[in-house]
């Protein structure tokens, strides 16, 4: 028997593990928390140039373009007979998939104690609460008459007024308030040792303001194990919570008679949409914030690596629930439907559907399989802000552009956003990012203390001729 | 005989579950010992007992509130301010099933949360005791109440199992 070797011997150096992962390269906690008390204080000339330039544009869209419009009345906006929902609405849809992000990304992968979301679950939870207040606008910029909200408000009253709780609008009001409430607690609870790690570390309004935030926290044994026992009921509550938000938002619109939103499986195609979107604007938040607040020690490439083979999957869903969900109305037949179809191929909002399914579709199937897209900067900058980009076309066709096809062709119509409804959304977006630099620099963004923790739980170990990462059950 | 309190601050954790067993040893109970960390450690690496935790109660018990706050608006109040719409139940069912859950879920959330605060006493700004270098430093400290005229053996026995440095600590305000 002769013994030969089949393939050509090729030598195998292992990379030093230490560089690519961030648990198995501790360094000293005084260190730790130098780096990123350095980072929340880092605010140079562009940082300040960015937030004025951020505080104008809100100033013009939310007091001025919404001012105008309550002052003058809904007819500035442009939703006319047939098309009543406009861009407010995909911005509400929109920013309420965004907020999927902090609950996939940190409440998930926690359950699943999938490790490399230690360093950026804190920047995704921000992520879901500063998107949940954008999106919480949007209701009331709808509503037009906006100091009329408190009509939501179920209490006892003389105008014999009572919300209907069986309605669509009203489950979406509770779930977006429980969601609210959830992530922003979610948010805070792990950042409370962060901020008393900070009360110990700084002085002047930023020691008094994170000693009061810490709530006197120190360490000790039973302070730890209530919070690891709340954090991981949050973690488990918050999941169904983050399912039913966009589910009952999917809701608005599959609980009408509406050809095109009429369908049972909209709420799966919203949530997955949401959590495709949400995870994208995970990954250009971070590679953004890695690079303005030089955050090159905690968020590596092996973090990006993992976000974007998320965006690929989650894209592999969507379209599997895009295409179910097309090729239903397809084959039905329905005239109305074939109109919503042909809108899309060939009618006016055509440029934008074939956009969309670049952006969602070819774009990331072509380029996130490959590791080096994954790890560049602008490779997966420009994927997942065109995911991002794509899934907001794929709200405004289903809001807008099946609203211009009715059953009956006199019912037919036409849509274009005004300038006030473009301020009023450059003003949310603008509110978003404000919130969320201006944030990053007050709290730690990173969960120094889940860094730590993780770092102590990972070694290296020896198989045979490798090292080998090791994890040690802490938790 | 009048007691003082000691911080033993360990740069590492291995000494600090052996310490904690020479201070049983010493004659120092469970409840007079805490360790203090920036890290959690679970009761089982440092050798501590299981610490029953009625958070799971507080929150379901938040949950059950919930439900019957969303059963309330769901079948109370339609009772009490009728809205009738054309062919349709008072009260049905499958609508009722969403606020339901919204309002449990959310009873869940929010008592979890107070019962956080209302287990670990937050907040509590007031005097403490507490080592800076314990967050800025990622020192383990074993806080522990011995008897005056012991505090010198006490000391050297911190000592011998590894501590960096042993205090007399001041209760500071958090």
């Amino acid at each position: 028997m002769s013994v030969k070797a089949t393939t050509t011997p090729v030598l195998v150096v292992q990379e030093d593990p230490r560089e690519e992962h961030l648990l198995l390269d501790p360094r000293p906690t005084k260190e730790l928390n130098g780096m990123i008390l350095e980072a929340m204080q880092r605010t140079g000339k562009g940082f300040w140039l960015a937030v004025i330039i951020l505080g104008a544009l809100i100033l013009v869209g939310l007091v001025g373009a919404w001012g105008y419009q309550i002052l003058t009345g809904m007819g500035v906006a442009g939703i006319r007979r047939p098309v009543y929902w406009g861009v407010y609405i995909a911005n509400f849809v929109f920013w309420i998939g965004i907020s999927h992000s902090g609950t996939f990304v940190s409440a998930i992968l926690r359950v699943f104690k999938a490790e490399f979301r230690r360093p950026i679950t804190r920047g995704s939870e921000m992520m879901t609460s500063f998107a949940l207040i954008v999106a919480g606008m949007y209701p009331l910029i709808h509503l037009g008459r906006t100091w009329r909200f408190y009509w939501m408000v179920p209490y006892p009253n003389q105008r014999h007024l009572w919300p209907n709780f069986h309605s669509p609008l009203m489950w979406d009001m509770m779930a977006i308030f429980t969601y609210l409430i959830g992530s922003t607690l979610y948010l805070y609870l792990p950042l409370i040792p962060d901020l008393a790690m900070a009360r110990d570390n700084t002085t002047g309004w930023r020691q008094k303001l994170y000693r009061i935030l810490a709530l006197g926290w120190r360490g000790t044994e039973a302070e730890w194990h209530h919070l690891k026992t709340a954090i991981n009921i949050f973690a488990f509550a918050i999941i169904p919570v983050m399912f039913s938000v966009h589910t009952i938002v999917s809701w608005d619109f599959g609980m009408t008679m509406k050809t095109g939103w009429h369908s049972s499986i909209f709420g799966p195609y919203f949530v997955v949409g949401a959590i495709f979107s949400g995870v994208s604007a995970v990954a250009t938040v971070l590679l953004i914030v890695r690079r303005t607040m030089k955050l090159d020690y905690f968020l590596r490439p092996e973090h990006f690596d993992a976000i974007g083979k998320l965006v690929l999957v989650f894209s592999f869903a969507w379209t599997y629930f895009f295409f179910a969900d097309y090729l239903t109305e397809w084959y039905g037949g329905e005239a109305v439907g074939k109109e919503l179809l042909t809108l899309q191929a060939h009618g006016p909002v055509a440029p934008l559907w074939y956009a969309m399914l670049i952006t969602n579709i070819v774009i990331p199937w072509l380029t996130l399989w490959n590791r080096k897209v994954r790890r560049s900067f602008w490779g997966l900058l420009l994927v997942t802000l065109g995911v991002n980009v794509g899934m907001y076309i794929e709200r405004y066709i289903i809001v807008t552009g099946f609203l211009t096809r009715n059953r009956l062709p006199f019912d037919w119509g036409a849509y274009n956003p005004t300038w006030v409804e473009l301020l009023i959304s450059i003003g949310s977006l603008s509110t978003f990012i404000f919130l969320y630099a201006v944030v990053s620099r007050l709290i730690p963004l990173v969960p120094i203390w889940e860094v730590r923790e993780g770092q102590i739980a990972h070694t290296l170990r020896r198989v045979g001729r490798a090292l080998v990462p090791s994890v040690a059950e802490l938790e | 005989m009048s007691d003082t309190v000691l911080l033993a601050l360990f740069d590492d954790v291995e000494p600090v579950a052996d310490t904690l067993d020479s201070l049983r040893r010493e004659g120092i109970s469970e409840n007079d010992m805490v360790v203090v960390s920036g890290v959690p450690y679970p009761a089982r690496v440092l050798g501590r007992p299981m610490v029953w935790e009625r958070l799971p109660l507080i929150a379901i018990s938040g949950a059950f509130v919930g439900f019957l706050v969303g059963v309330f608006l769901n079948a109370g109040t339609p009772l009490l301010y009728p809205v009738h719409v054309g062919g349709q139940p008072l009260i049905p069912l499958p609508p009722s099933l969403v606020i339901t859950y919204e309002f449990t879920m959310m009873g869940l959330i929010v008592s979890t949360f107070l019962g956080v605060l209302w287990e670990s006493t937050f907040p509590s700004y007031g005097p403490k005791y507490y080592e800076r270098r314990i967050s800025s430093e990622g020192d383990i400290g074993i806080l522990f109440r011995c008897p005056q005229e012991r505090v010198a053996e006490f000391e050297t026995l911190m000592r011998e199992n590894g501590a960096e440095d042993v205090v007399e600590p001041e209760a500071k305000t958090l």
